[in-house]
């Protein structure tokens, strides 16, 4: 009985949060808007520069290297993946700081709510969120420059549903920071940046240094625009990709665990030293 | 700053690697010409969010804090006030060029080659006359539009794929080509370009170059006149403060 009253009680906090989230998405959509327009935007940009450099053999040239000539599809789900986790980091990562500017942290966190249902739930709005921007970004691109393979979005997308578990750990991770640190904004475009550039989302991470490939090797981002690209590209099944599927699973486990650690540690160290209400 | 710092030669590094996919397999030696034209365009960007991010956001950060209205009530012109804020990020973005392009050099990427300083900095001059201009509209707008940030980043981005910032509109496809030279700040480009790099314009170099002076004393007074028309109506309606 107590545990039934207890898990609608989680329940009804967590649709609560996530209703909250979505809410803010409809009465601003320009922001939605804004993370449908960028994938599109990036991937011309780079193919326009990419244009100018390569030439009449700029298709070559990129064929060579990648193993395919379908340049906007790839560029597209590398873009819609990073996309999805600009989203996560922004969201997530700054959510609390946002609540912390406006006033409304500590009621928050007075809430009789666990701390790890309040991340939860900013986090179910952005699998809402990322979904959208993963079928309208990738689903528009496919269905005008690679019909053939428009099927393959639904394992592309489960693919993009294990690695947004990782993903969300990491969010969490950069909440804790965020609390701490006080500048939001600064830090999660840095870190966009750092994994747009190590996750080859616009070039196969073979091309960095071997260090930085290490690095990449750690990011589940890797893992899913490498799978999306071998799904929808190369036609490859999620049976096939077991190894890297495997990989993203062990960081689902990883990351939320390390992610909420270091955020409940640094919370409680926020608690002593009084972090919570200052501006 | 320190973010900015950080950011911008990765942005560089990132666009950087995303290009190479597209360059020949074999070596060719357009080292230097490459490097010079991709870092002109990130200079073009940072002094073009001058004028989006550094005077209309400053507006809609005032409006946002609720201190827009005691702003305004300073002592001093409007337009004083926003230029000010204008002066201030051009200088910060004037050391983070400077730093990117001295870091860049040191990674081995080379100096950017300006074959004609004198042109450079005349078309320079007026580049920044008419960023002023554009950055008093959008600024002027914020006070109208509350998805300031969408709007601006569509702009941007418009601006990055349409004016020549970053590949020349000659990549662009013919129907398209007619937007981008419908930009004034396509001609700017074209001007710095020719001025560094000896690149071709896209029109006559004297004709291009009177075009030039006229859409940028052009755009300083339609920015001025729409933002003080743009701030009477707000005033007006009492919608300065409202976010």
């Amino acid at each position: 009985m107590r545990t039934s009253s207890r898990t609608k009680a989680t329940t009804q906090a967590l649709a609560a949060i996530f209703w909250k989230g979505v809410k803010h998405y409809i009465r601003y959509p320009g922001n939605f808007l804004i993370y449908l327009f960028i994938p599109f935007l990036f991937t011309l940009l780079i193919f326009g520069m990419g244009q100018f450099v390569g030439g009449g053999n700029a298709t070559a040239n990129f064929a060579a290297r990648t193993g395919t000539s379908n340049i906007i599809v790839y560029e597209i789900l590398g873009s819609a993946v990073w996309m999805t986790s600009w989203v996560v980091v922004e969201d997530v990562g700054v959510a609390l700081r946002d609540e912390q500017m406006k006033g409304t942290l500590e009621q928050n966190f007075l809430a009789p709510v666990n701390r790890f249902t309040l991340l939860v739930g900013i986090s179910l709005t952005d699998v809402v969120i990322t979904t959208g921007i993963f079928f309208i970004v990738v689903g528009v691109t496919l269905a005008i420059a690679l019909p053939s393979s428009f099927l393959n979005l639904i394992p592309a997308f489960l693919t993009l549903l294990v690695g947004l578990i990782p993903m969300f750990g990491i969010g969490f991770l950069f909440a804790g920071f965020v609390i701490r640190f006080k500048e939001p904004y600064v830090f999660t475009q840095i870190v966009n940046l750092l994994f747009a550039t190590l996750t080859g989302t616009y070039y196969p991470v073979t091309f960095l240094p071997y260090w930085a490939q290490f690095l990449s090797g750690i990011l589940p981002q890797t893992y899913v625009i490498d799978d999306m690209r071998q799904i929808i590209l190369a036609n490859q099944t999620l049976v096939n990709l077991y190894g890297s599927v495997f990989v993203l699973l062990a960081l689902a486990l990883a990351y939320p665990t390390l992610g909420y650690a270091i955020f409940k540690r640094i919370e409680k160290r926020a608690g002593v030293t009084g972090e919570f209400s200052k501006y | 700053m320190l973010g900015d710092l950080i950011s911008t030669p990765l942005w560089f590094f990132f666009f950087a690697l995303g290009v190479t996919l597209f360059a020949p397999t074999t070596s060719v030696d357009s080292h230097e010409g490459g490097f010079s034209f991709f870092l002109l365009g990130f200079v073009f960007i940072i002094l073009f969010s001058t004028s989006v991010w550094g005077m209309g956001q400053t507006v809609r950060n005032e409006q946002m804090a609720g201190t827009l209205e005691q702003f305004f009530l300073a002592p001093a012109s409007r337009v004083t006030l926003i230029v000010g804020r204008w002066a201030r990020i051009f200088i910060t973005d004037a050391v983070i060029i400077g730093y990117t392009t001295f870091l860049l050099y040191l990674v081995g990427g080379g100096i950017i080659t300006l074959l004609d300083p004198g042109l450079f900095l005349l078309g320079f001059g007026l580049y920044e006359v008419g960023l002023i201009g554009f950055g008093l509209f959008f600024a002027g707008l914020t006070m109208r539009i509350k998805s300031y940030t969408t709007i601006s980043n569509l702009v941007f981005f418009g601006y990055m794929i349409l004016t020549g910032a970053l590949f020349p509109i000659t990549v662009i496809p013919t129907p398209f080509r007619y937007v981008c030279m419908a930009i004034p700040f396509t001609y700017f480009i074209a001007i710095l370009r020719h001025a560094a790099l000896a690149s071709p314009t896209i029109l006559p170099l004297t004709v291009e170059f009177v075009t030039a002076i006229i859409l940028s004393i052009s755009m300083l007074i339609v920015g001025f006149v729409s933002f003080n028309k743009i701030e009477e109506g707000a005033r007006m309606q009492g919608s300065i403060a409202t976010s």
